[in-house]
């Protein structure tokens, strides 16, 4: 979100740039005058986007702070100020934790094959295989569907008793697994889930930094006696550099929003290790009705979001430093 | 570029022109057809008891030129009581909605229903002597009637007549025998596996704590006992009776007589592919297992435990509160419920048993098969107990099922479920109602 909104930011400057340019008159003018002119101007134009940003970012931002020190219910009772209570129960609540936990232990389960095979997947294809347009649709189609059809899949996929899962697992004369109502197990299947459906995206983003790479430096690599192998990891890896942090830190960001999937392939019910954080501030706000309870425990998941994201920013200015 | 431009903005204005001719139409549709009070009604009936529902809308639509009773269907569970509870907040709820009776006492104390009329019903005749006496006792909250039950829907056994017919497990009559101690019960399910091959019993539990709970709570109450969870008298149900039907629930799943790892698609799958005899599940199966053609017979769940008690439910007709009630649409809501309860005969074929008396004592109902034969079931109805967070789609019965779905599946840990049960309440217990935090109206 904040690279987002640094990026919409950075546009402001630009009517400057414009000021200077030909066809635009000054004339009659001060360069004081112009330049206040193009910044209301500029504000003008952007007012639209920062009533919005008020209107659904700051605003609820805001007012989420305040309910979550009340006991504000989702029946209208309550909203009496009560403090840090709500904070201090979230903290001693062992659900709060072992929801983070999943959270956590499913965004580093995800994101790291979602990044290995999107990257395999994209070499090979950009190999040069026959048929690239099949192999392109076929690994990007899963992303087009919808999580309620890939929930619904999987957990025939998984079903104990007749998925194709278990099938397949007792051909091989392994004992069957109950996929999503095991605990330990439940997580690793949505993320098997998970990184079929939306592999495609980061192969996308892969095939096309693969295909921006330039012909000749292989060429001439080729000729400075390269075989296949080391091509790929004096040329192809090092120039992949840039897409990947892109990759990760997408990837990261949606990983930590884990809800959908996980919600419906386990029914709407969930073990306590596979209940994502957002899934427990779901059931605490709209189920249990606590508001205030649910928005305290949503500033602490966002805490730690913000945790990760100023590791990330100084992970990119190291390497952009370097 | 320029003709591109222009041919775009034809494609938006042509776009907008249609939209705003459908937004008109969709008007004309609703309110220009007919001069009659609209009445908002929603309900969380989807699949074949929606379309039942409908049915029975229309034909009470057709009747009123007066009124008209618009339904709106929300999807079944949480995210419907979430929508109800919030329309209730803000004072402007429709003037009808659907509840599970077993719901109503956690949404009375925060003022989101308002109570029935028992003069206005009664004239409709509707009143205590049309229903039985534990569905009418549910229906009160604090000495107030706040829900008008439409049906129970308890928990069952629906059986495969012609596998249990070669198993010999039917009486005389035809009927699936009823065993009175679980040993007995066992016994019977372990013969009919003999005959399917496969499993004797299809109950779908894995992971679904709605399912265990259903189950669980029936066959506890067999005992003779129910548990009461109270604010003031803390966390009362008998421990060893607790570990008792934990112990059977999994001797159940032991891959012979039902499926080590049911989930309820599974069990739904295997009985009406005729692959199991007997089926736990809710009456609302019935319609689909007699499409899938199976030869169905269904009764209350045996007296495993000594006692006849069938864990239920109902579907309740609740005013939401309003802020500012329009006295003639409440007054046509109240016509519309008591028309629908008396002829609530076309609900009583997608299984449920009809809550209101004169239906089960009319002859054509008696010869509804198989929910004849379970009708019986009004009489020994067990709901959720009575507290602010049970009932269907809680949070509680996933709790519920999260403590003890291992030891059913494992066969062990039944003592360590019970105390942890015992504690879970008493946490809930501590924090006080949601609804009610300042616990104005307990």
């Amino acid at each position: 979100m904040t690279d987002v909104t640094a990026d919409r930011s950075a546009v402001a400057p630009e009517p400057e740039t414009v000021e200077e340019g030909p066809g635009i008159s000054t004339a009659g003018r001060t360069r004081g005058q112009a330049r206040r002119a193009n910044q209301l101007i500029a504000w003008a134009f952007l007012a639209p986007f920062m009533l919005a940003f008020f209107l659904f970012v700051i605003w609820p931002l805001a007012h989420g702070i305040y309910l979550s020190m009340t006991d504000q219910s989702l029946t209208g009772a309550g909203g009496s100020f009560i403090g840090l209570e709500n904070y201090a129960e979230a903290l001693s609540d062992p659900v709060v934790w072992t929801s983070i936990r999943n959270t956590v232990w499913f965004t580093v389960i995800s994101t790291i094959p979602l990044v290995l095979f999107a990257l395999v997947m994209a070499l090979l294809v950009n190999t040069g295989l026959p048929g690239q347009w099949l192999w392109r649709l076929s690994f990007f189609m899963p992303f087009l569907l919808a999580s309620t059809v890939i929930s619904q899949i999987w957990m025939w996929i998984f079903n104990p008793e007749i998925g194709v899962a278990n099938e397949i697992l007792t051909t091989f004369g392994f004992e069957p697994i109950a996929w999503l109502q095991t605990e330990h197990i439940d997580l690793i299947s949505i993320t098997i889930a998970t990184v079929w459906w939306t592999v495609g995206f980061n192969f996308l983003l892969y095939l096309a930094a693969l295909q921006n790479i330039p012909e000749h430096q292989y060429e001439a690599a080729a000729v400075d006696g390269a075989g296949r192998w080391r091509q790929l990891f004096s040329i192809t890896l090092p120039q992949l550099g840039p897409v990947t942090v892109v990759v990760l830190v997408l990837q990261a960001l949606a990983s930590l929003k884990l809800f959908d999937q996980a919600y419906q392939m386990m029914n709407g019910g969930s073990s306590d290790t596979s209940r994502p954080i957002v899934q427990y501030i779901f059931e605490a706000g709209f189920v249990g009705y606590r508001f205030g309870y649910a928005s305290a425990i949503s500033y602490i998941f966002f805490a730690l979001i913000v945790i990760v994201g100023i590791f990330q920013m100084t992970v990119l200015s190291r390497r952009k430093g370097n | 570029m320029d003709r591109m431009q222009i041919s775009r903005r034809q494609v938006l204005a042509g776009a907008l022109g249609a939209a705003s001719a459908m937004a008109l139409a969709g008007c004309t549709a609703g309110g220009g057809t007919r001069e009659a009070a609209t009445v908002q009604f929603w309900h969380l009936l989807s699949g074949g008891d929606g379309i039942t529902m409908q049915g029975l809308i229309d034909t009470i639509n057709d009747a009123h030129q007066d009124f008209f009773i618009r339904p709106t269907v929300l999807a079944w569970g949480a995210p419907y009581y979430t929508k109800l509870a919030m329309a209730g907040a803000g004072g402007r709820a429709p003037e009808l909605a659907v509840m599970h009776a077993s719901r109503v006492p956690g949404y009375v104390p925060g003022g989101l229903l308002d109570p029935w009329d028992l003069n206005r019903l009664a004239e409709l005749g509707v009143d205590e002597s049309t229903f039985s006496e534990p569905i009418w006792e549910a229906s009160q909250v604090d000495g107030e009637l706040y829900s008008v039950a439409l049906d129970a829907h308890p928990f069952i056994a629906l059986y495969n007549t012609e596998i249990c017919e070669e198993a010999g497990v039917l009486d005389s009559d035809g009927r699936l025998l009823r065993p009175d101690n679980p040993d007995d019960f066992l016994q019977m399910c372990r013969e009919i596996a003999g005959v399917t091959g496969n499993h004797g019993l299809s109950y779908g539990f894995l992971a679904d704590g709605t399912q265990m709970w259903r189950l669980f709570y029936g066959l506890y109450c067999q005992h003779g006992e129910q548990m009461s969870f109270s604010q003031t008298d803390g966390v009362d149900f008998n421990e060893d009776t607790f570990v008792a039907v934990l112990e059977f629930m999994s001797q159940l799943a032991d891959g012979e007589i039902a499926a080590r790892q049911g989930t309820i698609d599974f069990a739904i799958a295997e009985f009406a592919a005729q692959e199991s005899g007997i089926h736990f599940t809710g009456v609302w199966e019935l319609p689909t297992m007699r499409e899938a053609g199976v030869p169905l017979g269904a009764t209350m769940i045996p007296p495993i435990f000594g006692q006849e008690a069938v864990y239920a439910d109902s579907h309740s007709f609740v005013l939401p509160h309003q802020m500012d009630p329009d006295d003639e649409l409440r007054d046509y809501a109240y016509t519309f419920v008591a028309e629908l309860l008396s002829n609530s005969l076309d609900w009583a074929g997608a299984g449920h048993i009809p809550a209101y008396q004169p239906i089960i004592e009319d002859p054509d109902y008696a010869e509804l098969s198989p929910q004849a034969e379970y009708a019986e079931a009004a009489d020994h109805i067990v709901y959720d107990p009575v507290a602010w967070f049970t009932g269907s789609g809680s949070n509680f019965v996933q709790d519920f099922g999260n403590i003890v779905g291992n030891t059913v599946v494992s066969g062990s840990g039944f003592d360590e479920a019970a105390e942890n049960f015992r504690r879970h309440i008493e946490d809930i217990l501590e924090r006080p109602n949601p609804a009610d935090p300042e616990e104005t109206q307990i």
